[in-house]
C-alpha cells in the first residue's frame, strides 16, 4: 500500500518532460535576438527631440516590461485557473513561478520608468515619484502580486488549501486587472501617451524606433518564457527530492 | 412535459432565493441580537472621525481632502468588519452545518446581502458624521448618496469572496485582509473619491458619468467573479 502512494506522490510532482535539445535551441536564440536588440537600440540613429533626447530609447526597455508582465500574469492566471479545475499540483507551480518572473519584470518596469521620469517629466523639479495614474495603477499591480505571495506564505504547511485560496485570489485579480491598467489611466489626467488629452503611442512614434520597438516587445517575452520554464524545472526538481528524502 | 420543466425550474429558483434569504436572516438575527459587529463599525467610524477632527482643528479642508479622509475611513471600517462573516462560522463550527443545507452560492448571495446592508448602514453614518462633524457641503445631495450606495455595493462586492478566503487561511489573522484588500479596491477609490468631489461641488449626473459607469462595472465585475470562484474557496 505505502510504494503505491509513494510512487503517485512522486507521479505527481515529476519535472516537466523537455527535450533539452529545442530548450537549447529556444534559450541560445533568444540571447541572440536580445543582444541584437540592445545593440540596435544603443547604436541606431534616433530623432533628437528637445528634453526627451537620447532618453527616448528608453521606450525599448520600459515598455517590454509592460508587456513581460503581462503575459506572465495571463499565463499565471491560466495555470491557476487549470489548477482550479484539475487539482495538479504542478498547476500550482507553474501559476507560481509565472507570477514570480512577472513580479521581477513589473519592478524593473517601475525602476525604468521613474528614471525616465526623473530626467524628462520631473527635471525640473527632482522629484523620482509624483502622481501619476498609471504609475500609481503599476504599483497597485505589483501590490497584488506581493499580497499573492504573502497569501501563500500564511498557508504554508497545507499545500492543498494554499494552492487553492491563492488561485481564487490571483484570478480575482485578474478580473479587477482591467480597471487598473486600462479604464482609469484612461480617465485621468497623465503625461503618459494615450491618455486623456494625449496623443496615442501610435502618432508620436517614429517608424525607426518601431524596428528595435517591437523586436524588442517579442524578446522580452521571450526571456520571461525561458526564465518561467527554468522556474517550473527547477521547482518540480526540487518537490521530487523532497518526497524521495522523506 | 414542457410544462413540468418550467415548473421545476422555477421551484429551483424559488428554493434558491429562499435559500439565500434564510442565510441572510440568519446573519441578520444573530447580528441584531448581540449587535457586535455594527456597534464595533459605528464606534470605529466615529473615534476616527474624532480623531480627524482633533488633527485638523478648525482649519479650513479642501473637498479633495474631505472625500478621501471619508473613504478612507469607509475603507478601514470595511476591513474591519467585512471579513467577520465568514471567520466567524469557523469560530463557531457551523461551516459544515452551512455546507450541509445549502448550496455555496446560496450562502454567497446571503453573506453578500448581509455585507451590503452593514457597509450601506456603515457609509450613510460615517458622510453623516462628517456632514455634521466637519461641515460637510452638498451640492448635489442625490449624486452622491448613489455614489455612495455604488461604492457600498462595489465593498461589499470584492470584500465577501475575500472574507471566506481569510477564513480558510486563518493563520493570517486581520492583517492579512488589508493587504489582499487595498490593492484590489484601488479603482473603487480611485472613482468614488472623484465623484464625491463632484457631487459635494454640485454637478449635475450627467457630468459623472464615467465614474458612475467605472462604478457599476467594478461592482458587476466583482461580485460575478466571486460568483464563479466562490463554489472553490467554499467546498473543500
Amino acid at each position: 500500500m505505502a510504494p503505491l502512494a509513494q510512487t503517485e506522490l512522486s507521479e505527481k510532482v515529476r519535472p516537466p518532460q523537455v527535450n533539452l535539445r529545442r530548450y537549447r535551441w529556444v534559450r541560445n536564440g533568444v540571447l541572440a535576438w536580445l543582444t541584437m536588440v540592445l545593440a540596435g537600440a544603443f547604436l541606431l540613429k534616433i530623432p533628437r527631440l528637445r528634453i526627451l533626447e537620447h532618453t527616448a530609447r528608453n521606450l525599448y526597455f520600459h515598455v517590454p516590461m509592460w508587456f513581460a508582465m503581462m503575459a506572465a500574469f495571463a499565463v499565471a492566471g491560466y495555470h491557476a485557473a487549470g489548477f482550479l479545475r484539475s487539482g495538479r499540483r504542478a498547476r500550482d507551480v507553474r501559476a507560481v513561478a509565472a507570477a514570480r518572473v512577472g513580479t521581477l519584470f513589473g519592478l524593473v518596469g517601475i525602476v525604468t520608468g521613474m528614471v525616465w521620469a526623473r530626467f524628462t517629466w520631473y527635471q525640473s523639479s527632482g522629484l523620482w515619484w509624483n502622481f501619476d495614474p498609471k504609475q500609481t495603477m503599476a504599483a497597485a499591480q505589483l501590490l497584488i502580486f506581493g499580497a499573492y505571495f504573502v497569501l501563500r506564505s500564511a498557508l504554508g504547511g497545507q499545500p492543498e488549501k494554499r494552492g487553492r485560496v491563492s488561485a481564487v485570489y490571483l484570478l480575482f485579480a485578474v478580473a479587477v486587472m482591467p480597471f487598473l491598467l486600462y479604464v482609469l489611466p484612461r480617465q485621468m489626467q497623465s503625461l503618459h501617451p494615450g491618455a486623456e488629452g494625449n496623443p496615442a503611442f501610435s502618432e508620436i512614434t517614429h517608424p525607426i524606433m518601431r524596428v528595435i520597438f517591437y523586436p524588442s516587445v517579442a524578446g522580452f517575452i521571450g526571456l520571461f518564457w525561458v526564465l518561467y520554464t527554468q522556474r517550473v524545472r527547477a521547482a518540480a526538481l526540487e518537490m521530487r527530492s523532497v518526497v524521495r528524502g522523506s | 412535459m414542457k410544462s413540468k420543466d418550467a415548473t421545476s425550474f422555477y421551484a429551483r429558483v424559488a428554493d434558491w432565493v429562499a435559500g439565500a434569504w434564510a442565510v441572510f436572516q440568519k446573519d441578520l438575527r444573530l447580528e441584531l441580537r448581540s449587535r457586535y459587529a455594527l456597534s464595533t463599525l459605528l464606534l470605529f467610524v466615529l473615534a476616527v472621525t474624532l480623531v480627524v477632527l482633533f488633527g485638523i482643528g478648525d482649519a479650513p479642508l479642501t473637498s479633495e481632502i474631505e472625500t478621501t479622509l471619508l473613504w478612507v475611513v469607509v475603507l478601514f471600517a470595511a476591513a474591519l468588519g467585512l471579513g467577520r462573516a465568514f471567520v466567524y462560522e469557523e469560530e463557531q463550527g457551523t461551516v459544515l452545518l452551512l455546507r450541509l443545507h445549502t448550496r455555496p452560492s446560496m450562502v454567497y448571495a446571503g453573506k453578500l446581502l448581509f455585507n451590503v446592508l452593514l457597509i450601506g448602514v456603515l457609509t450613510g453614518v460615517t458622510a453623516g458624521a462628517f456632514w455634521l462633524m466637519l461641515g460637510l457641503e452638498v451640492g448635489a445631495p442625490g449624486l452622491l448618496g448613489a455614489v455612495l450606495a455604488l461604492g457600498a455595493l462595489g465593498l461589499a462586492g470584492a470584500t465577501t469572496l475575500l472574507g471566506a478566503l481569510i477564513a480558510r487561511a486563518s493563520a493570517g489573522g486581520g492583517a492579512l485582509l488589508t493587504v489582499l484588500l487595498f490593492p484590489l479596491l484601488t479603482p473603487l477609490l480611485v472613482s468614488v473619491v472623484s465623484a464625491s468631489q463632484k457631487a459635494l461641488a454640485g454637478v449635475a449626473f450627467g457630468a459623472a458619468r464615467e465614474e458612475l459607469l467605472t462604478l457599476v462595472g467594478f461592482a458587476g465585475v466583482t461580485i460575478t467573479a466571486s460568483v464563479l470562484l466562490f463554489d472553490y474557496v467554499w467546498e473543500g
